[in-house]
């Protein structure tokens, strides 16, 4: 088996007395689409922002391609190929869609007309290509969300981080969402994402790891997942595991 | 690719040119020295405010405290031709990269503080430096420095008999202001400081050294207040610390912007154009009747700008923007 494109290695993050993730140790092969999901407060956001880089852990390791990244910044992390999308939409709101696409663009493109191109590209892919010249701000929610997303794509990621991208939008919607996630797959790119919405999720991903109470409680194939007794108690309390 | 962007690009430097041309020629048929001293000051504010707009426009770092640049650029080529006999010009210059690297020193503590504190921060740090200037004998103190005349030169940056050269430099540095604007606005800092300006953390995400990037508008900002400040000591041929590193100048270069709109690449000097020729006309017509008058008339014409046009006089000229089908 070859190395993992993404390992965290007995991660922990404390904030005050609160415990948000207790000895996390998971990982991510190359080319896999990989779910993280729990109820809320399982610790999935932080454990994401730990990958991205937004904090440093408390204790443990994070690797990946190979490199011990625990102490890089976010932004050296974006350098090394790891791309995020937010889970409240963080637009660049007085910046026109294309503008908001060549900031990711940048990092890989220094010459102004490459990094165009390369935005437009994005935009094409995700299908925005239409909006480029309309502001972030005049975006319609799911608008938005696909920005985030053709942000994160135009600094040419080796892993994409969506965090609940899919959360929120119609049933059309997230079906073109998640036709999105397939073919960034498709283009070399391994993905891991936080979702909430099982039945969406679910028949998307390659395998799913289920946080509760900030540990890994399960991971494996999706249809064994959502079997799981401990899953169910987990999202819907005990009585209804007893059945299962 | 993107044609549309291409020409709207050359577009604007056309624009900018043909104005510049026209500008260079009317003093040749105004020679009412009153009306041209207008005109230096009119461009001089003009390109100050396009430089405060750097970082405080496009990178979104409220600064409150460029008067410090300006007196440092000031008084750099002061002290060093009084006390010196070095060539203005290269005051000029030294005094811009001194203020590039105060700038920056500053800027590390400062660049960690967000939003309000950060431009209450801007604001003690100038005052700190005009203090400094009030106690420091050998650069005058509070009572300032002569500049000696030594007869009319460009190389010595000295004009008794006519104001013309100093218009012209003010034009030449309001051009200079405007293009290194329009230039960083489609290059990566530009870009940058935008994305930082929205949205840091996003822009962290996304490979931006946000620090860095605050760093860097700072110090092309001061450099060119720096610049200015030069030019209005030779300009008056007198400083001390009040007449260049008063609060008031601090001010002055953030509302030509504000009035004609942050962030923007036109707004500063039509703000500037509307703005300092309207100062000086009531400060002349209602002046002796007491100090800030002009200021109640800047007052005055802010608040009708954040009432009926808050993004700025520049909205007046952008093309209709569709609205977003909802």
């Amino acid at each position: 088996m070859t190395a993992p494109l993404l390992e965290t290695r007995g991660v922990w993050q404390r904030f005050g007395g609160l415990v948000a993730n207790s000895d996390v140790s998971i990982s991510v092969g190359r080319g896999e689409i990989v779910g993280l999901i729990g109820p809320n407060g399982a610790g999935k956001s932080t454990l994401f922002n730990l990958i991205a880089g937004v904090l440093p852990p408390t204790q443990g390791s994070i690797i990946f391609d190979g490199e011990d990244v625990t102490a890089l910044p976010a932004a050296v992390r974006c350098q090394r190929g790891v791309g995020r999308t937010f889970q409240v939409v963080k637009s660049f709101e007085t910046m026109s869609v294309i503008d908001n696409v060549i900031v990711g663009a940048l990092i890989r493109n220094t010459v102004m007309r490459d990094a165009r191109r390369k935005a437009h590209q994005v935009l094409e892919f995700c299908g925005l290509g239409p909006r480029a010249h309309v502001l972030a701000s005049d975006l319609v929610p799911s608008e938005k969300r696909r920005l985030e997303v053709a942000r994160a794509l135009a600094t040419e990621p080796k892993l994409l981080l969506l965090d609940e991208v899919l959360t929120g939008l119609t049933p059309v919607e997230a079906k073109t969402g998640v036709e999105l996630v397939r073919r960034v797959r498709e283009t070399g790119v391994t993905v891991l994402m936080v979702e909430h919405v099982m039945e969406i999720v679910m028949p998307l991903v390659d395998r799913a790891i289920v946080l509760d109470l900030g540990k890994v409680l399960v991971e494996g194939k999706p249809t064994d997942v959502v079997r799981d007794p401990k899953v169910i108690s987990a999202y819907l309390g005990d009585r209804h595991a007893v059945g299962a | 690719m993107d044609s549309e962007f291409a020409s709207r690009r050359r577009r604007e430097l056309i624009i900018a040119f043909c104005l510049a041309a026209i500008a260079a020629v009317v003093p040749l048929f105004v020679k009412d020295v009153y009306v041209q001293n207008i005109m230096v000051l009119t461009l001089m504010w003009g390109a100050l405010s396009q430089s405060w707009n750097i970082l405080s426009g496009y990178c979104g770092q409220i600064s409150l405290g460029h008067a410090l640049y300006f007196g440092i650029g000031a008084y750099t080529t002061t002290l060093l031709f009084t006390k010196f006999g070095v060539l203005p010009w290269f005051g000029m210059l030294g005094g811009g990269v001194i203020s590039g690297i105060i700038a920056m020193a500053l800027g590390y503590p400062c660049f960690r503080l967000r939003g309000h504190y950060f431009v209450i921060a801007t604001i003690v740090i100038a005052e700190i430096g005009l203090l400094l200037f009030h106690n420091w004998d050998w650069a005058g103190a509070a009572l300032g420095i002569d500049i000696p005349v030594r007869g009319d030169s460009w190389l010595k940056f000295q004009f008794t008999r006519s104001k013309l050269p100093y218009f012209y430099f003010a034009l030449g540095l309001a051009c200079v202001a405007w293009f290194v604007t329009w230039w960083l606005e489609d290059s990566k800092w530009g870009y940058w400081w935008r994305a930082v300006k929205d949205n840091p953390e996003a822009a962290e995400s996304l490979g931006v050294v946000v620090f860095n990037s605050k760093m860097g508008a700072a110090a092309v900002s001061a450099f060119l207040v720096a610049v200015g400040g030069s030019f209005y000591a030779q300009f008056v041929s007198y400083i001390d610390p009040e007449s260049v590193m008063g609060f008031q100048f601090s001010l002055l270069m953030a509302l030509p912007a504000v009035l004609g709109g942050i962030g923007t690449l036109w707004g500063p000097l039509l703000g500037a154009v509307i703005l300092i020729p309207l100062t000086e006309l009531t400060r002349s017509f209602i002046g002796g009747s007491g100090r800030g008058v002009d200021l109640i008339v800047y007052g005055g014409l802010i608040v009708a700008i954040s009432l009926a046009r808050p993004q700025g006089l520049v909205g007046l000229f952008a093309p209709k923007r569709k609205e977003a089908a909802r």
